[in-house]
């Protein structure tokens, strides 16, 4: 692992780009940050990630996938404990989410209770699909969210509008129990006083943004999908900049392709300083208070 | 051509959307060429493109070449409705070969799970364009936004057994082209990709120019690296076209 990055070999204000102070001065957090995900080492990726955290100026990153598995999230793993010392003792840089699955909303309200009421962990995460098929609409959900709520914690559920099926359709080809924005909305409408964030743009960022559009209450991050021109701007014009949060996605994702997305969108600087990281600080300030840190919005 | 030129581009391959789908491929060529000459002489450079899917494609590359003076084509397999194992593909490939054209093959436009549902695209087999490419002198082939449709293996036998090139449109993973050219991606080894295969692509309109200038960055390239994909490699492969 290289510890310090390098400088880049060209300058970015050449290009239209911002610079390394620049990308700093947007106060950035990755609210969706996959540097442990399982497939290798998970500890070791995180490590690994951190040099390009510090090369494109990231203030924080918001780990999703703390605690088990996005396959099996309430089964413990043996990297628990290191994820749990590492959000213990690098609280100024990383935070963390615990998936969650509503198949099992006891067990997942008992992982919330060790990991959020009694750890560092600042939210929940749905994950794309789950072994009993339940989206985020179920009646399952309502303990689960509920607990959250009691807990000021952040609410992050993947979603996708997947082309596929008979006859083939956006949201045909989801996984079983992966949630689409519609069944955000369901539950944003029950839920109006519960702020929740639509995942991924729905993968479908025109259908996503109109789906949940009336709900004052819904987020609406762009992580894991491809950057098209234009979608920040899209999704400005009708929900605001208040609405919208930013994930990298990393390592499966480059920054760059996160940032693109952002830094193409016709926006005013406080609007990208919304986007990149102050709303996702209002949406979790209460909850690091609770836990002894002062966030700046 | 505005966003281009604010993010420093100096020249483009430009492509046409309409080729995707029409049927009159030698008006979507003429069109383009003419937007091209219209909109960004000298800044703009029209790759046409023919369907191996539709009769006379031979007349359609030879008008791209000898009345738009074109550098080179755009085949897009998975939506012109020919596979690349298709009779006439080795063809294609000698007359390239031939007049000293470029080849761009795109895997894909877009990912698949975002296609409108009425639109359902081929399997593009790579593996086919391998094995025929390694029959003619084919040293001008480029793939563009690839990744879906190349795996490692596939693409540890491009490495050793081709001249073909990529861009760098889909190349997405944190340090995606240091990794490339390092051959160490994030779930193990591969075979490294020489700099001088890696062509710098921005997919504007559909993607923001700045993700791929961004790449640039993200990845600890030196300088040399850096300009050889963003410029070098594109300079040296257009001076090959006659």
């Amino acid at each position: 692992m290289k510890l310090t990055p390098e400088p880049f070999a060209i300058n970015p204000k050449n290009y239209g780009l911002p610079n390394l102070e620049e990308l700093k001065a947007f106060r950035i957090w990755d609210s969706h940050y996959h540097g442990f995900y399982t497939g290798g080492d998970p500890i070791q990726q995180h490590w690994d990630m951190l040099y390009y955290v510090q090369r494109m100026g990231i203030e924080r990153i918001i780990s999703v996938d703390i605690g088990g598995t996005l396959q099996d999230p309430l089964d413990p793993k043996p990297h628990d404990q290191i994820q749990w010392d590492i959000l213990e003792k690098d609280k100024k840089l990383i935070s963390g989410i615990i998936p969650i699955d509503p198949g099992f909303p006891e067990e997942s309200c008992a992982k919330m209770e060790k990991w959020i009421e009694n750890g560092a962990c600042i939210g929940i995460k749905y994950v794309g699909g789950n072994k009993r098929g339940i989206t985020c609409d179920h009646p399952n959900n309502d303990t689960i969210i509920r607990y959250a709520k009691e807990l000021n914690a952040a609410i992050y559920i993947h979603t996708w509008m997947k082309v596929g099926g008979i006859p083939r359709m956006p949201g045909g080809g989801n996984l079983a129990g992966e949630s689409t924005p519609l069944h955000v909305a369901a539950l944003a409408r029950r839920f109006p006083d519960v702020q929740m964030i639509c995942g991924h743009a729905g993968g479908e960022w025109e259908l996503a943004a109109k789906a949940v559009r009336p709900f004052e209450n819904v987020l609406f991050e762009f992580s894991g999908a491809d950057p098209h021109s234009g979608s920040v701007d899209y999704a400005v014009n009708l929900l605001g900049a208040d609405r919208i949060v930013w994930g990298g996605h990393g390592p499966s994702r480059a920054y760059a392709t996160e940032l693109s997305k952002v830094l193409d969108a016709d926006l005013s600087h406080e609007e990208r300083l919304k986007i990149f990281g102050k709303n996702y600080r209002r949406l979790t300030k209460n909850i690091f208070q609770q836990k002894g840190t002062e966030i700046s919005l | 051509m505005a966003k281009l030129k604010t993010h420093q581009i100096k020249e483009a391959w430009a492509g046409s959307f309409e080729a995707l789908f029409h049927k009159d491929i030698d008006s979507v060529n003429q069109r383009l060429t003419e937007e091209c000459e219209k909109v960004g002489k000298r800044f703009f450079r029209p790759f046409g493109t023919v369907n191996l899917a539709w009769p006379d494609w031979m007349e359609d590359l030879r008008r791209c070449h000898e009345h738009y003076r074109m550098a080179g084509i755009r085949i897009y397999p998975s939506y012109q409705t020919f596979d690349l194992d298709h009779p006439e593909f080795p063809q294609l490939l000698q007359e390239i070969a031939k007049r000293g054209l470029i080849l761009q093959i795109v895997g894909d436009m877009e990912d698949s799970r975002n296609h409108h549902p009425i639109v359902s695209t081929r399997d593009v087999n790579m593996e086919a364009l391998l094995d025929a490419a390694k029959k003619v002198p084919a040293d001008k082939i480029q793939l563009l936004y690839w990744n879906h449709r190349v795996n490692n293996n596939l693409m540890t036998r491009i490495i050793r057994e081709s001249r073909i090139l990529f861009d760098t449109t889909r190349v997405e993973t944190s340090g995606g082209l240091e990794k490339m050219i390092r051959g160490h991606l994030w779930n193990g080894n591969a075979t490294p990709v020489p700099v001088e295969r890696i062509l710098f692509g921005s997919h504007a309109p559909y993607f923001p120019v700045e993700a791929n200038l961004l790449k640039l960055i993200e990845s600890p390239l030196t300088l040399a690296q850096a300009t050889s994909i963003m410029n070098g490699n594109a300079q040296q492969l257009i001076k090959t076209v006659s």
